[in-house]
């Protein structure tokens, strides 16, 4: 018995094995699902996938620090899939999905905050037919998103379509109005059936030192809602930074387009402690900021107006236990000649108004199950609670607040149960595997030049193009996405272990087949080649396609040509007649003969298989195997006398072909 | 495992053509092996008989079912064929006539059986069985001349064969084969040892193989 290989994760498990940049998202999103969407050109697909796990594409494709490309099995190959910037592509391209929400129920919760905690409770709520009312202090909604991260980065038209969708769900907004201020939390609790504070960290650290006080020493809270309020702010000539943060890199890229003419970042950090990413550092340089490592402030200096900052040389930042305790030299002193100083060293939170217990940091005490406060029927989630973290982590709060919120409401537990529910992450490429695979970069994203950027608060990154998009999603190794067996409808022919290059298909004694996940990088070739429909690829199931070809023989064109488009050659399109109707696929051979047989009987009056140009087919072991489909078809359809109806294309010339 | 492939389209709608429900029965067995009688297989034919019908003026409904093995009373119980008028068969000889057998309706063969036969990679299959009843794959080194040799001669090759090929030109000659696996076991003085014409009668008589019944049990 010894030659029986490992079983394998049985198919109802692999539900559970995540790709380990599906694992590393804090809500999961089904990244191969909507890359594979991408890939095929189906943004509104995509958005869909998207949503399902996260509330905020559009914001999130720009902004997300991006914890799913670490995972990438692509790191260890040549570099991570553009994960973040194929969301906004998504959400660029495609269509939001029409408000849904489950029914109505009678529940009415209240959310205090409208960041991305608040605003992904409200949605999920919402979304399961509750009625949910969003309070807001400040005028719009979005928090930190619209009042903490610059237009540049996340202009305020791609927030406002995220939030749109949410509020669309029947959301009622509130703004203008602080609880605790405005409108007391104990007669909340008795309006609502729940009530969710989400109001994020609104507080600002400050420095004990002298001077610290005059009008000009601002905080970074304070400065970046000014500057995306649309206020011109008189900065003077010299602006000085104090924080070695993102924050402090927005407020220095703020403060030049605030027409400062020197921006120097001080921070205690050295070059290499900086919690900013790398590229917000780059780019804040490269727009003229002067970043100084390891100087602490010291004292503000000037009577009325600020004119310098003192600062002296920062030894060490943390103690031997890893917690923070700068040490200092005092005799190295160094001044910045500053006429205004803007403190980005951090945020807290700001609810002691509400009456409600707080920890020595002042954040609501919760239960870490429920997010449920000291108060029946007030939970507290996001920042407010973690700390800082990310806008991504501040989502995945929501969901959890949302699901406690139901749960103690409805008396059903089972949302909140999901999310604790544990999953394998599928390991490296195997070595054989990888050697098989090609190297591809990154496609670069085109940005505005920092000499122009500088000039206005307009977005930077200007987007992948449909085109960009679909090359970039298909760099994708669609880890998981593989082939799932339907064992009863196996006939154990062995066809799947005869067409895979990578060896993922084995067979147990007994003949029962078996998928290795790791080495399958989901071609589709197996599930093209199984007689007995037994395999099948997600995104491609016959039905789906069926539903495809009808859409797109739905859409206005004149012509009755449905043409099989591969993804990969970008020129295809011209090569054949401007009216055809196009459904792009990852590879032809994911289009079997009755897909092509029913397109006919769906109206069609000429199908057309479109080729990819084998420079860049994305799976060159098909090609043998698509050119057997196409004769297949062909011998169909000339044995009933249609044989003109099918059309082959080649590839596309030398000259038109991407690089 | 036995060969199969689909008959031309036309034959197959002169069979159904005049009924107006047919199911199409798939067989999850040999045919869906040789890929010509799986579920993907019986999809395919029904869109293709569908256009076909369609084009001609016929009004035909088609549907599907797939069974383990046709060629099992048993499995074929499980077909619920109500309502249908036809059916038409993506099995084996043996599969259409066990259906044919248990069926007040009649039902048609929409693949030839061709051979008893070895994969030789993805859809590709070598004959290497004629079911003569009489084997002698142990002198030959398991290369039926039967089944391989054009002729079916038992004492090879004939003249016709050239740089060994058969003169048909679409093989190679089984005896040269028989030969160099011969020659590759050590064998090569079994070579040319004169084999008994075979009795065909055998394949002939054998119509049933019951075990049950006493006498044929040896």
């Amino acid at each position: 018995m010894s030659n029986i290989p490992p079983h394998k994760a049985s198919e109802a498990d692999k539900d559970r094995v995540f790709a380990p940049c599906r694992a590393r998202c804090p809500v999961h999103i089904d990244v191969p699902g909507y890359l594979s969407a991408v890939a095929e050109g189906r943004f509104t697909d995509a958005l869909e996938i998207v949503m399902q796990r996260n509330p905020l594409p559009s914001v999130c494709g720009r902004v997300c620090l991006r914890p799913c490309e670490e995972g990438c099995r692509r790191c260890n190959l040549d570099e991570p899939v553009a994960i973040a910037a194929l969301k906004r592509a998504a959400a660029d391209h495609g269509a939001y999905p029409l408000p849904r929400p489950m029914g109505t129920r009678p529940e009415r919760v209240a959310i205090i905050g409208s960041g991305p905690t608040g605003l992904t409770a409200a949605h999920d709520l919402a979304q399961l037919g509750m009625k949910v009312t969003l309070f807001e202090e400040k005028p719009k909604l979005g928090g930190m998103l619209r009042y903490g991260i610059p237009n540049y980065r996340l202009p305020d038209d791609a927030l406002d379509r995220d939030i749109g969708h949410i509020v669309s769900l029947g959301v009622e907004t509130i703004t203008g109005v602080r609880v605790g201020r405005d409108l007391n939390l104990d007669e909340l609790a008795q309006t609502f059936d729940a009530v969710l504070i989400a109001a994020g960290l609104q507080g600002s650290r400050s420095v004990p030192i002298d001077g610290a006080h005059l009008p000009q020493v601002m905080t970074a809270l304070d400065f970046l809602e000014r500057s995306a309020s649309g206020e011109k702010l008189d900065l003077g000539e010299r602006v000085v930074v104090v924080g070695g943060g993102n924050v402090a890199m927005d407020v220095a890229r703020t403060a030049i387009r605030q027409h400062a003419q020197s921006v120097d970042v001080i921070c205690l950090e050295s070059r290499d402690e900086m919690p900013a990413s790398e590229h917000e550092i780059e780019d804040a340089t490269l727009e003229g900021a002067n970043v100084h490592c390891s100087w602490g402030p010291h004292a503000v200096i000037g009577d009325e107006n600020v004119c310098a900052l003192d600062t002296v040389r920062c030894t060490s930042i943390f103690d031997s236990e890893k917690r923070f305790a700068p040490e200092f030299d005092e005799s190295e002193l160094r001044r910045f000649e500053a006429d205004t100083i803007i403190l980005a060293i951090g945020q807290s939170a700001d609810v002691g108004d509400l009456g409600i217990n707080l920890t020595h940091r002042g954040s609501p005490i919760v239960d870490p199950v429920t997010l449920r406060t000291s108060h029946e029927g007030i939970y507290a989630a996001g920042d407010v609670v973690t700390g800082p973290t990310r806008i991504i982590d501040a989502i995945a709060h929501g969901h959890r607040a949302a699901a406690a919120i139901f749960g103690a409401l409805v008396d059903d537990w089972s949302l909140l149960r999901e999310l604790d529910l544990e999953n394998t992450v599928l390991g490296e490429i195997p070595p054989h595997m990888s050697e098989m695979l090609e190297t591809r970069r990154r496609i670069q994203m085109e940005t505005v030049p920092f000499y122009e950027a500088i000039k206005n608060w307009g977005e930077i990154e200007e987007g992948y193009t449909e085109y960009e998009a679909a090359r970039e999603a298909q760099r994708c190794l669609g880890c998981t996405t593989g082939a799932r067996l339907a064992q009863e409808k196996c006939a154990s022919c062995l066809s799947c272990m005869r067409v895979c290059p990578h060896g993922a298909p084995g067979v147990h004694v007994g003949g029962y087949m078996y998928f290795d996940m790791e080495a399958c990088h989901a071609c589709g070739t197996c599930a093209s080649a199984c007689p007995g429909s037994a395999i099948s690829i997600e995104g491609c199931s016959p039905d789906e396609m069926v539903l495809r070809v009808q859409r797109a023989l739905a859409s206005p064109t004149i012509d009755q040509t449905i043409a099989f488009v591969c993804g990969h050659t970008r020129n295809a399109l011209e090569t054949l007649d401007p009216n055809a109707r196009i459904v792009t696929v990852s590879c032809l051979l994911r289009v079997d003969e009755s897909t092509v047989l029913q397109a006919f009987r769906s109206g069609a009056g000429r199908v057309a298989f479109s080729e990819c140009d084998t420079g860049t087919c994305r799976f060159p072991h098909a090609l043998k195997l698509v050119a057997q489909r196409e004769r297949s078809i062909v011998s169909a359809l000339t044995q009933i006398g249609m044989g003109d109806s099918f059309r082959i294309v080649g590839p596309a010339s030398d000259e038109e072909a991407p690089s | 495992m036995i060969v199969v492939r689909r008959k031309p389209i036309d034959e197959i709608l002169k069979m159904v053509g005049r009924h107006t429900r047919v199911m199409l029965v798939g067989c999850n067995t040999c045919a869906a092996v040789s890929l010509a009688g799986g579920q993907k297989e019986v999809d395919t034919l029904i869109e293709l008989l569908s256009l076909a019908a369609s084009r001609k003026g016929f009004s035909v409904e088609f549907s599907d079912a797939i069974l383990e093995r046709q060629c099992e009373p048993e499995f074929i119980e499980k077909l619920d064929s109500q309502g249908y008028d036809a059916i038409l068969s993506l099995g084996c000889g043996a599969g259409v006539a066990t259906l044919a057998g248990d069926n007040d309706k009649p039902v048609y063969p929409a693949l030839d059986t061709l051979f008893i036969g070895s994969a030789q990679g993805f859809a590709s299959w070598q004959a290497e069985c004629s079911a003569c009843g009489s084997c002698v794959l142990g002198e030959t080194c398991g290369i039926c001349p039967t089944t391989r040799c054009a002729k079916g001669i038992l004492n090879g090759p004939c003249g016709g064969v050239k740089d060994g090929t058969c003169e048909l030109g679409d093989r190679p000659c089984a005896w040269v084969e028989i030969y160099d696996r011969l020659e590759s076991l050590g064998r090569i003085d079994d070579f040319g040892k004169t084999m008994p014409a075979k009795d065909n009668s055998i394949s002939a008589r054998c119509c049933e193989w019951d075990m049950t019944k006493e006498g044929d049990d040896s």
